[in-house]
């Protein structure tokens, strides 16, 4: 199980779940409320867990 | 404006939560705001499609972790405090027309796996006495939102009805030596009539005392007290009792059946809760295909 977690325009965090052969990738931090067209700001520190 | 204010007739906490008056009610499928943010869309809660479930803070929750101060002022009788916790939404699918019981076992195997993550995280907070994780189905129970989805709400107390749980269990442990919840397992295969489903590691029946027609209990075999505790064949079996129930649910009337689900684990206060079962319980409010049962009286 791999976590991927990132924090919503409004300080809410969101976590994303996959399971499987899927690795997450390195994921930019979210600051805006809907998928950005522009260049993703720098991401921040993500937690990943191998089960 | 939310807060906890203390009822001194029952001895117990209730939350207010003015806010969520505003709360989405009932939105077209077109603007559900837990489907994915879809390209030159309305923005969602969730910014990606590409997952297998996903967990967020509620927009309106009725606890926070960091609450505002109380918007009404305490008495003797009635004390006060803020509304500190934790309010998740558990989304199980990207489908907005799916529910559990439609999910393949695996994806309930995930949920699971989910479910006792975050257990683990929440409970470890030091203002979290108690991971209450559950889902409400239907519009007769009054969901709000279609999008298969679930909750949790981290109390900073333990509710009234796993306290008398507790206090149960406890007390016949005390008499007896044995674990209440594994003595009514006992009772319930000895008699056979209400089991529902079983496998290996769980056992699904209507409890002898139900209140709602079609109440399901469903208990795990190994004494044990969370999901924390089980291995991954038991949270495997615990995927497969759960797609038997729910998909019995929905062949009862030939409908997406609604109902209350509930997931009783030990408090996570750092108390002694060894004598106490994990279980789950279902609250179908259907009595027939077309009327409800009311829960009213005493």
């Amino acid at each position: 199980m791999t976590r991927r977690r990132i924090t919503l325009a409004d300080g809410r965090y969101l976590i994303f779940y996959t399971f499987g052969e899927a690795e997450a990738e390195t994921a930019p931090d979210m600051k805006s409320e809907a998928k950005p067209a522009e260049p993703e700001p720098v991401p921040e520190a993500e937690e990943e867990r191998g089960v | 404006m939310s807060e906890l204010r203390w009822n001194p007739l029952m001895g117990e906490w209730v939350a207010t939560a003015t806010h969520r008056q505003e709360r989405t009610f009932m939105p077209p499928a077109d603007f559900c705001p837990l489907c994915p943010t879809r390209p030159g869309g309305f923005p969602t809660e969730v910014p990606e499609s590409e997952y297998d479930l996903v967990v967020f803070e509620n927009r309106f929750p009725s606890l926070r972790p960091e609450p505002p101060e109380p918007a009404v002022e305490a008495t003797e009788l009635y004390p006060v405090r803020p509304g500190q916790g934790v309010c998740e939404v558990v989304l199980y699918s990207p489908r907005h027309t799916s529910t559990l019981a439609e999910e393949p076992v695996e994806q309930i195997y995930k949920l699971i796996q989910v479910w006792t993550d975050r257990f683990a995280e929440l409970g470890q907070l030091p203002f979290v006495d108690y991971v209450f994780e559950f889902e409400n189905k239907g519009e007769a129970i009054g969901v709000t939102l279609h999008h298969p989805h679930g909750q949790i709400y981290a109390y900073p107390f333990i509710p009234p009805r796993i306290e008398r749980e507790l206090e149960q269990s406890r007390s016949h442990h005390a008499d007896t030596g044995r674990c209440l919840l594994c003595d009514i397992a006992g009772e319930e295969r000895r008699d056979g009539r209400r089991i529902v489903a079983e496998n290996n590691s769980f056992i699904a029946y209507v409890p002898f005392f139900a209140r709602y027609p079609y109440e399901v209990h469903i208990s795990s075999a190994r004494h044990l007290q969370a999901l924390t505790d089980m291995n991954e064949a038991e949270q495997r079996d615990l995927a497969a009792v759960l797609k038997m129930v729910l998909v019995a649910y929905d062949k009862l009337f030939n409908l997406s059946f609604p109902y209350m689900m509930v997931l009783h684990q030990r408090p996570t206060d750092g108390g002694d809760y060894d004598y106490y079962h994990f279980h789950i319980e279902f609250y179908p409010p259907l009595r027939t295909a077309t009327k409800l049962k009311y829960l009213a009286g005493s």
